[in-house]
């Protein structure tokens, strides 16, 4: 006989929670300690006593920040429900109560008491002039936080939300604190930050002031002068739209749909954008037609014309993008085109269509979703891009690095930033809301998990010549530009001194072997330990927000999973510079404080990448028949025991597959990077910027090949391990579906 | 494997131990000069005085920026390097203390009446000429003219092989842009700013960019202080250095300590060693062709000589303060950069 | 080790079920099943069978009305804290742990021990008769054995009710036949309560106590399967369990429980069932119909297709259309001949018109 957890009176994960919050009350500093708690300095430097690392009972205790002693009332409360069942309401309504009031309480304190005493006026001439000053919440305070906000969604489950469970409702609490803290809360504060005027007031004219600036909308560029960044973008966001759809469209045929011999190398093209850091094109495209590079002399010499500065502005940048961008598209339509049920062809050929009128009349307008969906990545991606415009922008402005020149420029202007970040945000949002309300609803390659034995036709041959040699010359052009990459890793000083040496290698990557051990001395060592450590940090978080995510859109319902979607997707439309900005402007002062540290390069990886997770996590997902997690949870299993024992194993090669991606992706970002690094935490990406402003090209391009080596070696090994698992799981999984 | 733990234990425990004696000093450092300097400047204390540092670099507008972002919550503790304005600007605003150093009188009197200007909450620590550089081989294959004064850039010849910063990203483009207001007066020293507009073939957005695309043959001609220019020839790539006929202005990189700093005494102590002749030689090592404030140090035999360029009476505190700064940039915004090319 | 019952009935007041905002997927049922009753849910795709089933479940939550598992309301109880558990349609095996682990894996969220677990479990797989299959992987069964590894999981769980979704729709036909009879033996042997979804007929007349027939999210008719046969209520029920000819015709006159009808001259004697007189329709299984009595209703073959066993003709006369199978395959009508078609004397149904 099961007994049911609903009559127990003493419920093991109430009482943990319970227990955390007095933890983080009595026990751990309440406040941020500076050095880190994890260094441990605080245990034996005046703790519990002194101020800095006080627990809040000992600060109560030693009359200081007062304020924070109403917290008592909602962390004594739970006490009640203890020895209640938890169909009482009383039990729930306690746990709301207590939940609502802790977790309101903190918040407010948080907001309202700064570093500089009362945020706001009215709080000073209401309480008087007192001086009272706080630093950001530190472990204590969190984990308080997290106590009082997971009592609240046990509460609300005891009340009957989702049948009652527990872990459903308190992962939903979760996701949605950690989303509105960490995504909404710094991009309202960004907003906001449009509004303000020069001594700090609000006014809606200097928005408008700003938002009408030549410099966004300008269109000189029609008669000679210069256009607007947000035309600019725009423009070169649908050019890099079209062309890499068209280019992608172009390899995904071949593979799919001609005899071309070396499909796999082609593939293998996929998972260049995923490795490579930003910028090394750029670099590599100047090396190769710059002013001075290599292509351009020879091509001046041989026809003896002078060579220009045709690659700085619009077409490098669009050249830049669109390799490195094609790749993205491909993978799409790579899914899109083999999607297309080949028994739908075949029925084309039966009904005497010939090859060019069945890939006119049927594959391609069976595709169109998929190649309109490829656009709009596109469009987001370029949009969204910072590296390459850095480089190769010449005087063409694009958004993106606008918005980083308006803050780091010397006419130092968060207004302007904030304005030029909205534009850009109503940019890749329209665009991301079009994908998803227009084209969500239509796809047709669905995946009936029936076998479609058929083939897929071979291209017409008028259509076969040119999608080959425009898909094999672009590759060819890829492979040059990488090759490029290597090459000028081992030149001496490129343009000026040709010959080889290694010597870039060395000064990034030496070490030295003495008693004491290995002595890192390259320059670069510091900044790749770093890289390394906070992309290893960040991965599995990615990757269990994403999962749970995942688990929730794709296994529950309940209300308001809409919106609870958009809003963790749509981390995905906000690029990085925005989402660099706005972390600035929100994390720099309490209530959370967390600018120069490394948490706040760990956080803003997880926001940026979470929606890759989720979307790892739902495509397995719903491969997993629904019917494994109810059969375990009519065996007696709870939600939580569900999700560990049954679903976290079948999604093995998924949550890999997460894993390195964000690992990946940490290691290469730099667009929100840039803004969040500091002394102590220098990123890879960051530190070759430095190198590439400083005219270092040799160690920057060094630099970056090592990175892409070490990350091919990742996504290598991800490949070889998934692709076992993946088999494994095929097989079974053909079986129990029958 | 015993004698492998033992060990480990052994570095755990001195490193706990020298985690914990630079524990009680320790001082946070922005820097706004080339990295290999400021890492030179930021171990050079650190052997100096145990003191650990925490070193950010960082171009002076940036570093401007995120101590304006964080004046309710100083993280930073002395700011070093980076052309005088920012740091003149973040005086007037407040954002940087008042500090006499022992030191002063070992220094230059540039260094002293710019300390003055600016209600002594910074002070010259090194200064450079402004000037441009050029490719000689780029000179020579497009046949162009060796150029010597700033008026040789306006002529027909250079059209797109000039470069210079963004005056509105660019403290180096800006001084550039007081600087002809200064030599030639306003209305003529916009008329020359027109012209050479016609010339630019990019506007970069960091100062000293023109002068590195020069170096690489991605621009003929880069406006920019002389000390980079000659960093750059020294470095192996072909670039020739000019110091204007017509006089020229130049730049006090300056030091400042931020207003709320938590190490506070080990500001005071970073901002006098960096006054100090030895801390100021170090430059040399590192290429940096500036020329020192303290009368003691070393100047390179590569820099600039700074008795034989004519330089201008440049007005630190009239142009570096926000209220001009703001009218010329939005002057050049709207009669300069609008034009076509 | 042997496994036990603790069967209890299922009681269902007033229950709906609403998805959305309006789509009644269950409207307002009463259902009682007995304890250790095998009760099966019939009914076409669509009319709420399943629903049913997963309210039992506690996988969808009732949005009215109480639902009782043994003397327990347990309405508002998610899944996991019911004492229920249930065969999917998949069988839903985790494909990741071996047949034992299956099997073992509700046992342990049920507070036995490890070895305890595992002997019950054990038992659990002998009585299905795979003894020996307890380390294989699920993929490395057959389809059949998939199904028994699945019934073997619910059973060892000793639930109040065991519930079955369609266990048998992804067997071949010979295989079908022979699970269902050991399904029916194991819930006789052990007494079980069980429900049962199906929308194959015959397999519910197989296998059931009772049957309950559903439409458009309601009960139609609730019965043993002879009852339904026999005397199906209306039209919809007639035709679904079984197949029947429903042909128009007149009450003359009500004698007692006894009525006579007429069509087109045709006049037969059958049980009333409180019909008044006046129009009405005849329910016949096509084995009732007999086809050249001599006396009856004109007809015509319009088809006539051997199938072994016996003869099955189309007729097609004034009334329409009927289905009828006659057991002589020697001689044969053949197309286009003219019969009279009469009723056998038991078995054809009134039904309201």
């Amino acid at each position: 006989m099961r007994v049911s957890t609903t009559d127990k009176t003493s419920h093991p994960v109430l009482i943990f929670w319970i227990l955390a919050g007095w933890v983080g009350y009595c026990l751990l500093p309440w406040y941020m300690v500076e050095d880190g708690l994890w260094s441990f300095e605080w245990l034996f430097d005046g703790y519990p006593f002194d101020e800095d690392y006080a627990p809040a009972a000992f600060l109560i205790g030693q009359g200081e920040k007062i304020w924070l002693s109403p917290l008592l009332i909602p962390l004594a409360l739970p006490l009640l429900v203890l020895g209640r069942v938890k169909s009482d309401p009383v039990y729930s309504r306690i746990l709301i109560l207590s939940g609502t009031l802790g977790f309101g309480w903190l918040i407010a304190q948080g907001f309202s008491i700064g570093i500089r005493g009362f945020n706001y006026d009215w709080l000073g001439s209401l309480f008087g002039d007192i001086r009272l000053r706080q630093f950001g919440m530190g472990y204590g305070a969190m984990i308080c936080a997290t106590a009082f906000l997971f009592l609240l969604t046990q509460g609300i489950a005891a009340r009957g939300a989702i049948n009652g469970d527990v872990f459903v409702v308190s992962a939903i609490g979760g996701v949605i604190t950690i989303v509105t803290a960490f995504v909404f809360f710094p991009i309202a504060k960004m907003l906001f930050a449009a509004f303000v005027t020069e001594d700090g007031a609000y006014s809606i004219s200097v928005f408008f002031a700003k938002f009408f600036d030549d410099r966004l909308w300008g269109l000189g560029c029609l008669w000679g002068a210069r256009c607007g960044a947000a035309w600019n973008s725009l423009f070169l966001a649908i050019m890099v739209g079209f062309i890499t759809t068209a280019l992608g469209l172009a390899f995904a045929l071949v593979v799919t749909r001609s005899g071309f011999r070396y499909k796999r190398a082609l593939r293998a093209l996929t998972v260049l954008p995923i490795i490579t850091p930003p910028f090394v094109i750029g670099l590599a495209l100047i090396l190769l037609f710059g002013l001075s590079g290599t292509v351009t002399q020879f091509v001046a010499e041989l026809f003896d014309l002078t060579p220009t500065r045709w690659l700085y502005g619009m077409p490098g940048v669009l050249i830049a993008q669109t390799l490195a961008f094609t790749p993205i598209a491909f993978l799409v339509l790579i899914g899109v085109v083999e999607g297309v049920s080949p028994s739908m062809e075949e029925a084309a050929q039966t009904l005497r269509a010939n090859r060019w009128q069945t890939f006119k009349t049927v594959s391609l307008p069976l595709m169109r979703p998929g190649l309109a969906n490829a656009f709009l990545l596109g469009f987001i991606e370029s949009m969204a891009d910072f590296g390459n415009p850095l480089v190769l922008g010449g005087n063409f402005d694009v958004l993106s690095t606008e918005i980083f020149f308006a803050i780091v420029g010397a006419q130092y202007d968060q207004g302007r930033a904030a304005v030029l970040a909205i534009v850009l945000l109503f940019f890749t949002l329209s665009a991301f809301y079009a994908q998803r309300m227009w084209l969500g609803k239509k796809s047709y390659t669905t995946v009936t998990g029936k076998g479609d034995s058929g083939v897929h036709p071979l291209m017409p041959k008028g259509l076969a010549i040119p999608v080959m040699v425009v898909a094999l010359g672009w590759a060819l052009f890829t492979a040059a530009v990488y090759a490029m990459i290597i090459y000028g890793s081992v030149v001496e000083l490129w343009g000026v001194n040709n010959s080889l040496t290694f010597k870039h290698y060395v000064t990034a990557f030496s070490v030295r072997f003495e008693e004491e051990g290995i002595r890192w001395t390259g320059a670069a060592w510091d900044s790749f330990w770093t890289t390394i450590t906070i992309a290893a940090i960040a991965a599995p978080l990615t990757a269990a927000v994403g999962l749970v995510t995942a688990y929730l859109l794709t296994r529950q319902s309940f209300a308001g999973k809409n919106a609870f979607e958009f809003g963790t997707m749509l981390s995905f439309a906000i690029p990085g510079t925005v989402i660099g900005v706005s972390y600035i402007l929100a994390f720099n002062v309490p209530p959370i404080e967390i600018t120069g540290t490394g948490v706040i390069l760990v956080i803003s990886f997880i926001f940026r990448n979470m929606p890759v997770g989720v979307r790892a996590g739902i495509a397995s997902m719903s491969q997993l028949d629904r019917s494994l997690d109810e059969s375990s949870l009519t065996l007696g299993a709870n939600s939580w025991q569900t999700f560990r024992r049954v679903i976290l194993p079948l999604l093995r090669p998924a949550i890999l597959a997460a894993l390195v991606y964000s690992f990946v992706r940490a290691m290469t970002a730099i667009s929100a990077v840039i803004f969040l690094v500091s002394a102590k935490y220098d990123m890879a990406t960051s530190y070759i910027i430095g190198r590439v402003e400083n005219n270092d090209y040799g160690l920057a391009i060094a630099y970056s090949t090592t990175l892409i080596f070490v990350m091919l070696a990742v996504v290598g090994a991800m490949q070889l391990i998934v692709g076992r698992t993946q088999i494994g799981r095929r097989m079974s999984q053909s079986r129990t579906n029958v | 494997m015993k004698k492998f733990t033992t060990t480990a234990l052994g570095t755990a425990i001195a490193l706990a131990v020298s985690v914990s004696a630079a524990q009680a000093d320790k001082l946070t450092l922005y820097c706004s000069a080339q990295e290999e300097w400021c890492q030179l400047m930021a171990r050079g204390f650190e052997d100096a005085t145990g003191i650990d540092v925490d070193m950010t670099r960082k171009s002076s507008g940036e570093t401007f920026a995120q101590i304006r972002a964080e004046a309710s919550n100083p993280k930073g503790d002395v700011w070093w390097g980076g052309t005088g304005d920012p740091h003149l600007q973040a005086a007037e605003e407040g954002l940087t203390m008042e500090y006499v150093s022992p030191m002063r009188d070992q220094l230059h009197d540039w260094a002293i009446s710019q300390a003055e200007s600016a209600g002594n909450r910074t002070i010259g620590i090194y200064s450079g000429a402004l000037g441009y550089g050029y490719n000689t081989d780029l000179l020579a294959a497009n046949n162009l003219p060796e150029p010597a004064c700033w008026k040789d850039l306006l002529k027909p010849d250079y059209k797109g092989h000039v470069q210079m910063a963004n005056p509105n990203s660019s403290g180096t483009a800006y001084t550039t842009l007081a600087s002809m207001v200064q030599i030639f007066g306003e209305d003529e020293g916009f008329e020359y700013m027109k012209g050479l507009h016609a010339n630019i073939n990019q506007y970069t957005k960091s100062g000293s960019a023109p002068i590195k695309a020069a170096g690489r043959g991605e621009s003929t001609i880069g406006i920019v202080f002389m000390h980079d220019a000659v960093a750059q020839a020294v470095a192996g790539f072909p670039i020739k250095v000019v110091a204007p006929c017509e006089g020229t202005g130049y730049e006090i990189g300056s030091m400042s300590i931020i207003d709320g700093a938590r190490n506070e005494e080990e500001a005071k102590k970073f901002y006098d060693w960096a006054l100090s002749a030895e801390a100021q030689n170090l430059a040399l090592k590192v290429n940096a062709f500036q020329v020192p404030s303290n009368k003691g140090a070393q100047t390179s035999e590569s820099a600039p000589d700074m008795s034989t360029i004519k330089l201008i009476n440049y007005d630190f505190k009239k142009y570096g303060s926000s209220d001009e700064r703001k009218r010329l940039l939005q002057k050049w915004d709207e009669d300069v950069s609008t034009l076509p090319q | 080790m042997t496994i036990q019952s603790k069967a209890a009935p299922v009681r269902f007041d007033g229950v709906s079920k609403v998805f959305g905002k309006d789509v009644r997927a269950v409207d307002n049922i009463d259902l009682h099943v007995d304890a250790g009753k095998l009760v099966t849910l019939l009914g076409p795709s669509g009319c709420g069978k399943t629903t049913t089933l997963r309210m039992i479940a506690g996988l969808e939550m009732a949005t009215s009305g109480k639902i009782l598992i043994g003397d327990r309301d347990v309405t508002k109880l998610p899944a996991t804290d019911r004492d229920v558990s249930m065969v999917f349609q998949s069988y839903a095996l985790f494909p990741h742990m071996t047949v034992l682990e299956n099997v073992m894996y509700g046992l342990t969220f049920s507070g036995f021990a490890k070895p305890e677990a595992r002997s019950r479990a054990l038992a659990g797989l002998d009585l299905v008769g795979l003894k020996g299959f307890d380390s294989r992987l699920p993929s490395e069964l057959s389809g059949g054995q998939q199904q028994r590894v699945a019934v073997a999981r619910a059973l060892v769980l000793e639930p109040q009710v065991l519930l079955f979704d369609e266990p048998l729709s992804n067997l071949d036909a010979k295989l079908r036949r022979q699970v269902r009879e050991d399904i029916r033996a194991i819930q006789k042997d052990l007494g079980l309560t069980v429900v049962y979804v199906t929308h194959d007929q015959e397999e519910a007349l197989a296998v059931s106590d009772e049957i309950v027939v559903m439409r458009n999210a309601a009960i139609a008719q609730m019965g043993t399967p002879r009852q339904l046969y026999d005397a199906p209520n209306d039209r919809f029920v007639a035709d679904f369990i079984g197949e029947a000819n429903l042909l128009p015709c007149e009450i003359l006159s009500v004698d007692g429980d006894m009525a006579i009808i007429e069509i087109e001259g045709y006049r037969h004697t059958l049980p009333s069932r409180g019909l008044p007189t006046g129009p009405a329709t005849i329910a016949v299984r096509p084995s009732r119909l007999v086809i050249d009595s001599g006396d009856g209703v004109p007809a015509t073959v319009a088809k006539a297709t051997y199938v072994g066993v016996r003869m099955e003709y189309t007729l097609t006369g004034k009334f329409g259309q009927v289905f009828a199978v006659h057991d002589n395959v020697d001689t044969p009508l053949e197309p286009g001949t003219e019969v009279r078609m009469g009723f056998a004397a038991k078995g054809p149904v009134l039904l309201p018109e």
